[in-house]
């Protein structure tokens, strides 16, 4: 089962090491598992050098996609967190309509809500902007964040409020000092999902960001693949480029997501 | 209520209001999820397509040729007809349930096996468990780029190897029955789906305290019994909750159900949500796009009320 999964990504790395642009490059050592015919780099330094339009290129869209995901991520927390928290430390009215409010996103497809954003968008002329992607990739993530994060709060005993609050401790302080630390695991799950929406995503882009200075990898990696349609090679390269990242941060964050997927899940 | 009240003026201390915590999340929501939503539901009684993209300046007047904006149909469920008594619907339909059981089934039996295999006392397991989230971390679309690959009649490693083993090549993505290709993109999304499963079902399985094993023990309990009366008990609400948000995913999963065969030979492997898109952005029926996000939402909501009852999502804690 372990060969299985990693069985088609194998695949990926061989093509991307091989000399030449066919998806035969690679040999297959008994006769199965595909690896280098001869290892090279040549894939990678040919999509360094890549160029589109007015020298936009591949270090230009490393950065953007790191740009744009960053403030994504970022902003996804500083939404979730305070909505989180009042959800589960408070009651109030609207509470129950609100909450279930984040949840219609789960039940409707996402891929139809790009047409009224663009109409949106283009009305406030942002549409080729970072923001008419970034703005939906922090609302996109919240409908399993802010419950993540509530049942994480959940999972504190108020007493600790309480005994801060005799203390002579304010909310913020009891927030930033008490709860944050001890919901850091929810938070970098909270992260990840952020992550994942914003780095990988290519649907919302392709209609946002038109103007190749300001692709995201996702956009070059399609636009790559529709003019050079078999150039497996360095498809490959590009695509190990853009899966590095997110692999890195899935082997560290690993324990941590259990533990807040798990506490978003378990009845209780 | 009162004995915050009373907190409060004994402290002096200033409480945020609830209201402004949840707000920025809340307008986000309005304009990127609800506004949408609404405009969704609001177009599917118009004739809005690429041909008609802004609203007319009288938007209950009689369509007429020629004009580009769009208008309210004078029979305000025309959208809703077409779809319904559209013959492909029929198949639409089967295709998005069957889609739905043969993945989540399979995806969350793998997903509990494999984490019953990796919570016992295996060697290696953390390498395994590595590996086995591989298919999860790497970016699906290129993945399926890769299958769709293999799936190559001439050229794809599943028919060279199925050669090897003495059995005919098979025309996996253009067969002339629906089966093969629909089976290629269940494949695909398997293998992508039960890794999340196993991380969840794992969670589950550790939280499960050990002193209740311990005690099954000296009450005389062996494996199976343990596992009747001790682990599948505790387990159960996490397998529905993985059954139904699974079922919610795999309903809207666009990538698996589009990146290998578009939707194709014909409407084989065409769901909801593939419609939608082909709707939307190769032929530009943006009306009839939300027609059928409208349908697969009423489809939806039925589960998602269930997931959310069940596992007492917004019920407020205390």
């Amino acid at each position: 089962m372990a060969l299985i999964s990693v069985y088609p990504v194998l695949w990926v790395i061989a093509i991307a090491f091989s000399p030449g642009e066919s998806l035969s490059s690679p040999t297959l050592a008994f006769g199965i598992i595909p690896v280098p015919s001869t290892f090279t780099l040549v894939h990678f330094s040919s999509i360094l050098s890549l160029t589109v339009g007015n020298g936009s290129n591949f270090p230009l869209w490393v950065r953007n996609s790191a740009l744009i995901t960053v403030s994504s991520v970022l902003g996804s927390v500083a939404l979730t967190l305070p909505a989180g928290y009042a959800f589960s430390r408070r009651k109030f009215r609207g509470q129950q309509a609100s909450m279930f409010s984040f949840l219609l996103p789960t039940m409707f497809p996402g891929v139809v809500t790009i047409i009224p954003q663009f109409l949106l968008f283009s009305t406030l002329h942002l549409v080729n902007t970072f923001f008419a992607v970034i703005i939906p990739y922090m609302v996109g993530s919240l409908s399993l964040s802010i419950f993540i994060m509530k049942s994480a709060f959940d999972s504190i005993p108020r007493e600790i409020d309480e005994a801060a609050m005799i203390d002579g401790a304010g909310e913020l302080r009891i927030f930033t000092r008490m709860l944050l630390p001890l919901t850091l695991p929810s938070i970098a799950t909270v992260s990840l999902w952020a992550f994942m929406g914003s780095w990988l995503d290519w649907a919302l882009a392709h209609v946002m960001l038109q103007d190749n200075s300001l692709w995201t990898l996702p956009l070059a990696l399609y636009a790559f693949l529709q003019s050079n349609y078999s150039y497996y090679g360095s498809f490959s390269a590009m695509a190990l480029v853009m899966a590095v990242p997110v692999f890195i941060v899935f082997i560290v964050f690993q324990k941590y997501l259990v533990t807040g997927l798990t506490a978003g899940s378990v009845k209780g | 209520m009162s004995q915050r009240g009373k907190r409060r003026s004994v402290f002096g201390r200033i409480r945020g209001s609830p209201y402004l915590f949840i707000l920025p999340a809340l307008v986000g929501l309005v304009f990127m999820v609800l506004y949408p939503f609404a405009f969704n539901i609001f177009i599917t009684f118009t004739n809005m397509n690429i041909y008609h993209v802004r609203p007319c300046a009288d938007i209950f007047a009689q369509a007429t040729t020629g004009n580009s904006c769009y208008t309210i149909n004078t029979d305000l469920f025309k959208n809703f007809v077409f779809v319904l008594t559209d013959p492909a619907f029929v198949q639409i339909m089967e295709n998005s349930v069957i889609w739905t059981f043969s993945n989540v089934i399979p995806t969350v039996g793998l997903g509990l096996v494999l984490a019953f295999v990796l919570n016992s006392k295996v060697r290696g397991k953390t390498i395994y468990r590595l590996f086995m989230i591989v298919p999860w971390a790497m970016p699906s679309f290129i993945t399926l780029l890769v299958w769709k690959g293999m799936y190559n009649y001439q050229y794809g490693i599943i028919n060279a190897l199925l050669s090897e083993i003495h059995i005919p090549s098979i025309n996996w993505l253009e067969s002339s029955n629906c089966f093969n290709p629909f089976l290629a993109i269940v494949i695909a999304n398997i293998w992508l789906g039960y890794p999340f499963m196993m991380i969840i079902f794992s969670g589950a399985l550790q939280s499960i305290p050990q002193e209740l094993y311990e005690a099954a023990s000296i009450d005389g309990a062996t494996g199976i019994t343990q596992m009747r009366h001790v682990t599948i008990p505790l387990i159960r609400p996490t397998i529905i909750v993985a059954l139904l948000l699974g079922s919610i995913w795999t309903f809207n999963n666009f990538n698996s159900a589009y990146l290998i065969t578009g939707g194709g030979p014909g409407i084989c492997t065409t769901i909801f949500i593939t419609q939608a898109y082909n709707q939307a952005f190769s032929y530009f029926s943006f009306a009839i796009a939300g027609t059928y996000a409208v349908i697969a939402f009423i489809i939806l909501f039925v589960p998602g009320i269930f997931w959310t009852r069940y596992t007492g999502l917004t019920r407020s804690a205390a």
